[in-house]
């Protein structure tokens, strides 16, 4: 029906041949707000381009619907002697789309695209010091120190096909100019690039020769960004796709109360959050309060943990979708503390005394810097936190903004309070304690905005990071999550929720990390 | 005429310059490009490297020079998003954009006219006063109610048309079409009607307005007086002369249309340029935002020129002077 190439004589005829070409019935159509930038696997580290182009491609391990780690290019893995990294032991008979076979070249060859300069997933092999060859079936990564978590912690990194990837000039990522592997595919996965429209269309069918056994009944799959909620959810409504998300929350009773269509509604594994400048000397968006930041004290932190009362946030704004959170990352994870789950709990009249202990009976204004596009209703969230703060005399000034200059307003530290929401890419507990807890450093606490900085959380990073016993590691990860609550670090708010919506007739699998597997895709 | 011609294609150029310029200049404040390229596990030294790569760390003016340079040698560059060449990528745009421009002008046109026609000589009926208010509702709704409400009357409830998207294209040479197909023109019908709306109410009012004035003018009533037809007199005498501030009014229009048509494309996710100038937005795609913003202006210049060529061809007072 697409993108037929007819000559102009012939189009008069070919009009009434279009119409009357049946739809195929397996054909699925889904839809999603953002288009994958790219079909390139280590070009950009960015969900929509990972998702998707985990049906084309694949990893080593893969993660099963429970985010559980499997083999998948790997029929298994085991710890070298001494930590000294991990041996992967690959999957015989495998081929790419093209025909070619699977080895341990492409691994190898896969290995050094993603730690080539222009690549955008160098930080998976952080730790990676070599990738040795060890038969045509067998391939070490080499650690600086024992790494226990590394299987799971390159799900994403997909096999490429070295023969392919060179011959077509794509050895590396695209940098500045496209390479062929921008916009087209070849990967082992279940489902083959057939047609790339960037920003319009993406066709993929199934690959018959997939070394696994199909779950999904898809002859075809069809994929179109649709950037406007309300055009997506007519979309869906009409019947022209079968299945979009996310969809916005205030649109959920709408499409429950219609017939044929259902609302998936989990929990995402992102955490949204407060921050404070902890390296702030003075608090820079406030009236009064220009020589001191009341926030370096943690009893007006805790205080402004106390003052939120997070279960009311749930069911005003997020429609009683979410799941208040205690810690950096959501409960369930590997690394959770079940020690520390409890959130302080919801008491103005304590937050207004510890306000008052601290020497702010009076209150104080300041800036609480907020996105406005990028969590499930963010800009409202902030707004109920600053009416929430103001009942204990505090005044936030929210200043929301879209997501594209927010970062960088955060950067700069250009806030007193912000909203921030985060979630682990390997689903552990080191990983916030990566990026938000330790003291910001080139590579390590780059997402720490406000500068938070503990010396034994520093120091605990690299043990927790190596430890192999899960007792002893899990030790350290509570005493980091308890030093964390004491010092009020960050106020987590809740768990985000995953929405999504479909035909009646289509059964889907919801990954936790928002990735959209068409292999578990049924149509009935 | 040709030196008419080729002084304003001179001047087109200072146009596309001038909007270069400040374009440029204000997108060094819709956000940073690197955060939107790269993943949050990025490390700040890699992305220190490719801000430097791309040329970011460069003072405004060097950016800006460069940047026109390129362009004179044709050379568009390349979008941050997505790495295509921006050239073929608005090229492959054009077409949607430009067939649902011309659509939404000929239904404004088609009508328009007749009711801008007959509004003007049934100033009182029932139906006249039916269509001023009807039109009125129109243009003062938003663009973007309109497109939704027509989404989920047609779409949706009535399910007779697409929400969404161009439908069956076919493809000639590069231009891809949606005139060919019936499931492209199904497509076609509500965006089309969206954008045109606006374009309609002008129009008919612009003609109902001339068109009672003409009637009032002394050659008409010589020529009532002299008993020549009405039918000759509405559309041979009165109609002709009230078609020349139209046209240029409608012409000036066509580029609003397609340079606004990035509303309507939004809503009905049509591929055009519109659309695509939106999603570079949201990426900070500063390239791909900066050559849409000269294309357009290019276009407007365009559009102007040949409003003022195609006024010398309809008003034969303009050929004469000349030609003294």
């Amino acid at each position: 029906m697409f993108n037929r190439k007819i000559p102009a004589a012939a189009m008069a005829l070919s009009t009434t041949v279009l119409l009357a070409l049946p739809a195929a019935a397996e054909t699925f159509r889904w839809a999603g707000t953002t288009d994958p930038q790219t079909m390139d696997p280590h070009a950009v580290n960015a969900t929509p381009v990972l998702s998707f182009l985990n049906n084309v491609y694949e990893g080593l391990v893969r993660r099963g619907p429970d985010m559980s780690v499997q083999p998948s290019l790997a029929t298994s893995w085991e710890a070298l002697p001494d930590g000294a990294g991990w041996r992967f032991n690959l999957r015989e008979g495998v081929t790419f789309h093209d025909g070619s076979a699977f080895d341990a070249d492409d691994v190898l060859f896969s290995y050094e695209r993603g730690v080539s300069e222009p690549s955008d997933v160098r930080s998976w092999f952080a730790s990676v010091t070599d990738v040795v060859r060890v038969n045509d079936y067998a391939v070490d990564f080499l650690t600086s120190a024992p790494n226990p978590l590394f299987p799971g912690s390159i799900a994403n990194f997909m096999i490429m096909d070295e023969g392919w990837a060179t011959e077509n000039g794509a050895a590396l990522p695209a940098r500045e100019a496209e390479t062929h592997a921008t916009r087209n595919a070849n990967g082992t996965g279940p489902f083959m690039l057939d047609a790339r429209d960037p920003g319009i269309e993406t066709r993929l069918v199934p690959h018959e020769a997939w070394w696994d056994t199909a779950e999904h009944n898809l002859t075809e799959a069809v994929f179109t960004p649709i950037g406007n909620p309300a055009t997506g959810l007519a979309a869906l409504l009409s019947g022209e796709i079968d299945f979009i998300s996310p969809i916005p929350l205030q649109d959920v009773e709408q499409v429950e109360q219609r017939d044929g269509f259902k609302v998936l509604a989990g929990l995402e594994t992102r955490v949204i959050m407060l921050g404070f400048g902890h390296d702030h000397e003075a608090l820079k968006y406030s009236e009064e309060t220009t020589d001191e930041n009341p926030f370096l004290d943690p009893r007006v932190r805790l205080a402004v943990a106390k003052a939120i009362d997070v279960e009311t946030i749930d069911r005003v704004i997020m429609r009683g979708a979410a799941e208040p959170a205690s810690q950096l990352l959501p409960e369930g994870l590997s690394g959770y503390s079940e020690e520390h789950s409890e959130r302080p709990e919801f008491d103005p009249e304590a937050a207004r005394a510890l306000l008052e202990e601290a020497g702010y009976s009076d209150g104080f204004s300041f800036g609480l810097m907020c996105p406005n596009d990028r969590y499930i209703n963010d800009e409202a969230v902030c707004r109920a936190v600053a009416s929430m703060l103001a009942r204990i005399g505090i005044d936030a000034n929210v200043n929301a903004m879209p997501v594209r200059g927010y970062w960088d307003e955060l950067r700069a530290g250009n806030f007193d309070m912000y909203l921030l929401g985060w979630s682990p890419g390997t689903f552990d507990a080191e990983h916030p304690v990566r990026f938000l807890a330790h003291t910001p450093t080139e590579r390590l606490g780059t997402w720490n905005f406000g500068g938070y900085s503990n010396e034994r959380i520093d120091a605990l990073l690299a043990p927790i990071q190596s430890e192999v016993d899960p007792v002893a590691r899990q030790v350290m990860l509570d005493e980091v999550a308890g030093i964390l609550q004491e010092e009020v670090a960050y106020v987590p708010l809740y768990t985000q929720p995953l929405i999504w919506a479909m035909k009646e007739n289509v059964d889907v699998v919801q990954r936790p990390d928002n990735f959209f597997m068409l292999r578990w895709v049924t149509v009935n | 005429m040709v030196g008419f011609i080729l002084k304003r294609l001179v001047q087109s150029v200072f146009v596309m310059l001038a909007v270069a310029f400040l374009a440029f200049s204000l997108f060094r404040f819709v956000g940073d490009p690197i955060s939107q390229m790269t993943g949050v596990e990025t490390s700040l030294e890699d992305q220190a490297r490719l801000r430097e790569d791309l040329g970011l760390n460069d003072p405004y003016f060097v950016q800006f020079a460069r940047f026109t340079g390129d362009m004179l040698r044709g050379d568009f560059g390349y979008s941050f998003r997505t790495r295509e060449p921006i050239g073929e990528m608005l090229l492959s745009r054009l077409p949607a954009t430009l067939e649902l421009g011309v659509v939404a002008l000929l239904v404004s046109l088609v009508v328009g006219i007749p009711a801008g026609v007959y509004t003007a000589l049934r100033p009182r009926g029932i139906l006249s006063q039916t269509i001023l208010v009807g039109t009125l509702i129109g243009v003062s709704i938003p663009t973007f109610v309109i497109g939704i409400l027509l989404i989920f009357l047609f779409g949706v409830q009535l399910g007779w048309l697409p929400t969404f998207g161009r439908g069956g294209t076919v493809e000639i040479g590069w231009w891809r079409s949606s005139l060919f197909t019936a499931e492209g023109w199904r497509s076609l019908v509500l965006p089309a009607l969206t954008l045109g709306l606006f374009q309609l109410t002008l129009t008919m009012r612009l003609v109902r307005a001339q068109m009672m004035e003409v009637m009032r003018t002394d050659h008409i009533r010589f020529a009532i007086a002299r008993g020549v037809p009405w039918r000759s007199i509405r559309y041979r005498h009165a109609l002709s002369n009230t078609m020349i501030p139209v046209i240029t009014i409608i012409g000036l229009q066509f580029g609003g249309v397609i340079a606004f048509s990035i509303v309507t494309e939004s809503v009905f996710q049509w591929p055009g340029m519109g659309l695509l100038f939106l999603e570079s937005i949201r990426f900070v795609d500063i390239p791909v935002m900066s050559v849409y913003l000269v294309v357009i202006a290019f276009f407007f210049v365009l559009i102007n020129l040949l409003v003022d060529l195609l006024y010398v061809a309809i008003d034969p007072r303009l050929r004469v002077r000349e030609s003294v």
